[in-house]
């Protein structure tokens, strides 16, 4: 069966499943290409269960899409599954109160590659919804994951956020970071020299702050 | 002579690097030559053997390939030749090789004796193109007396679909005249040093495994010596299964003083067999995968992945954007594409060649898997 048809309806199988809070999967609604039967169950239970909670099935169903691509035993895709869903659900309480499924995806990924949970209660702060903190998070996680110390890399973002960047000007920052990173230079301080550049843009902080929606820090 | 020359390919091909981790790649070579050497009527008939020892490890390539040509009568001639290819550390695109090369040979034509080399040689490699400059330098032990020869090329290369194209400029400086002699080049008797002048096309088409290369050169004696010839040699591999290739090679191959080698019309017809892994278990460092976005002006970008390969049969990429299904890359020569459409955002990015462990490319952070391997992370604006 095609990959992609499989996918899709594990996915369709899920959505059901949180509806109903009823593992799809125990029904035969849908089937992931896991081949140890046993395995597969397991799976399937672990994201039915994540589902319950209220948690998007989504990344848990491409987390075990890559486990398969990625042949890895049955044991340990359910191991990864449950991981991911308790990293999605602890970045729920982190960026309360009403999270997209892209921002706790974002989320997740920050604390998987080490981001403190603290800072993202920061950053959530720094740009509240309904402003999204996608961008902001990724480049983090990005920069984290560069070697960038974690609370050099919230300070910089933080201010560039107040400062009016937009989500863009932000993904920019960790693509010429990554840039600099490759012709030897130490990523922190190539965060230090990128982030200067794009703050010359930036409106002063005056400025900024006038120009600022409601409810946004200046 | 043969059994000290044996004794050197050996060494040669059983030599280890402590610090060497992918498998090594193995090939042998057997076969027939014939040979017109310079200032000799007659051809001879010899037999062909060479063996071809590579292996990648983390930062370097360590390479070392000898052939033996022999005949009963005639000819006898062993060379061998470790050299270690350097990638510069966050520049893919510069490379150095360095190396050193001997040979040994009892030929009707231009004696008996022995050579040493070494070059270095520095690359600037892009996806379409290149360029190099080049210095070596060897000495060569003739019937007695010594000689000594100095070497500087410069070259570029292109590539356009499956066709290959190089054009490359040599100047040698030797006192080595009895090669030119061989080769009835009029020589200067006052003279203490010749020099040549060699200007290089070699135009190459590959089709998947196969390959044909034409290569023309024009000689020129700029001191010491009387000279202006033209060269044409052609060659051409037909890969037969996935081990064995059909190889064969006919031209001519002028005097070449930095190792030794006097003028000769050769032919040569060889099985290749592989004796290293058939499929590379695992993607090697050698095999350097790029990727990198290019902005759309709508937004979001396109996700370019290169893979520098030479040897592979499959690359594939995955990541988010593909809900991990693998996509196949393109083969473009020694490099595999592939371009990806992709809307703002985060992705994970894992390639891998040969249906191997999937990696992360190079240049992009790397992120673990929760499957004990690891992704690139790269973030579209």
């Amino acid at each position: 069966m095609n990959r992609y048809r499989v996918h899709s309806l594990v996915a369709l199988g899920l959505v059901l499943a949180s509806a109903s809070v009823t593992p799809a999967f125990a029904q035969g609604t849908a089937v992931l290409p896991i081949s140890d039967a046993k395995a597969r169950l397991a799976v399937e239970r672990e994201i039915a269960s994540a589902a319950a909670k209220g948690l998007p099935v989504q990344p848990l169903v491409a987390k075990a899409m890559e486990g398969v691509t990625k042949q890895a035993t049955g044991e340990r895709i359910r191991v990864a599954v449950a991981s991911q869903a308790k990293r999605l659900e602890q970045a729920r309480t982190l960026l309360a109160p009403s999270p997209s499924v892209a921002e706790l995806t974002s989320g997740a990924d920050a604390l998987a590659v080490g981001v403190p949970a603290p800072m993202l209660k920061q950053i959530r702060a720094a740009w509240p919804a309904p402003q999204s903190v996608v961008m902001p998070l990724d480049v983090m996680t990005e920069l984290v994951a560069r070697g960038v110390p974690a609370k050099h890399a919230l300070e910089q973002i933080t201010a560039l956020m107040q400062r009016g960047a937009t989500p863009s000007q932000i993904a920019s920052l960790g693509a010429s970071v990554q840039s600099d990173v490759a012709a030897g230079l130490a990523p922190d301080a190539a965060l230090e020299v990128r982030a200067r550049g794009v703050m010359s843009l930036l409106p002063s902080p005056a400025a900024a702050a006038a120009l600022a929606p409601s409810g946004r820090r200046p | 002579m043969i059994r000290r020359a044996a004794l050197g390919l050996l060494a040669l091909a059983t030599a280890r690097t402590a610090v060497a981790q992918a498998p090594p790649e193995v090939r042998l070579e057997a076969g027939y030559a014939s040979v017109r050497q310079a200032g000799i009527d007659t051809k001879t008939d010899a037999a062909l053997v060479a063996v071809f020892w590579r292996r990648p490890s983390d930062r370097w390539t360590f390479l070392t390939s000898g052939n033996l040509t022999y005949s009963r009568d005639s000819l006898a001639a062993a060379q061998g030749v470790a050299a270690f290819a350097l990638p510069w550390t966050g520049r893919e695109y510069l490379r150095t090789d360095v190396g050193a090369a001997g040979a040994t040979f009892s030929l009707r034509s231009a004696g008996r004796g022995g050579n040493g080399n070494a070059f270095v040689r520095q690359h600037y490699v892009r996806n379409h193109g290149g360029a190099w400059l080049g210095l070596a330098g060897g000495t060569t032990r003739r019937d007695g007396n010594r000689s000594s020869s100095l070497a500087g090329d410069v070259g570029a290369w292109g590539r356009w679909h499956f066709v290959y194209a190089s054009l490359s400029f040599s100047r040698q400086a030797s006192n080595d005249f009895p090669l030119l002699v061989t080769a009835g080049v009029p020589v200067s008797p006052f003279a203490r040093t010749f020099e040549l002048e060699d200007a290089q096309l070699v135009l190459q088409a590959r089709g998947g495994p196969h390959e044909v290369a034409v290569s023309w050169t024009n000689r020129r004696a700029v001191a010491g010596a009387e000279s202006r010839a033209n060269a044409v040699s052609a060659s051409g591999v037909l890969q037969l299964t996935e081990r064995v290739a059909l190889t064969a090679s006919a031209g001519r191959q002028f005097a070449d003083a930095l190792r030794g080698l006097p003028q000769a019309d050769i032919a040569t017809a060889s099985f290749r067999v592989s004796l290293g892994p058939r499929l590379l278990p695992v993607m090697q460092r050698s095999v350097i995968a790029r990727a990198e976005v290019e902005k759309s002006p709508a937004g979001g970008g396109e996700l370019v992945v290169h893979v520098f390969s030479i040897e592979s049969q499959l690359v594939e990429v995955a990541g988010d954007f593909s809900e991990w299904q693998p996509l196949p890359l393109e083969r473009d020569g020694s490099y595999w594409v592939a371009r990806v459409r992709l809307a703002p955002g985060k992705y994970r990015v894992g390639v891998r060649v040969n249906h191997g462990e999937w990696r992360a490319p190079r240049n992009l952070a790397r992120v673990r898997d929760d499957f004990g391997g690891e992704s690139g992370l790269i973030v579209v604006p």
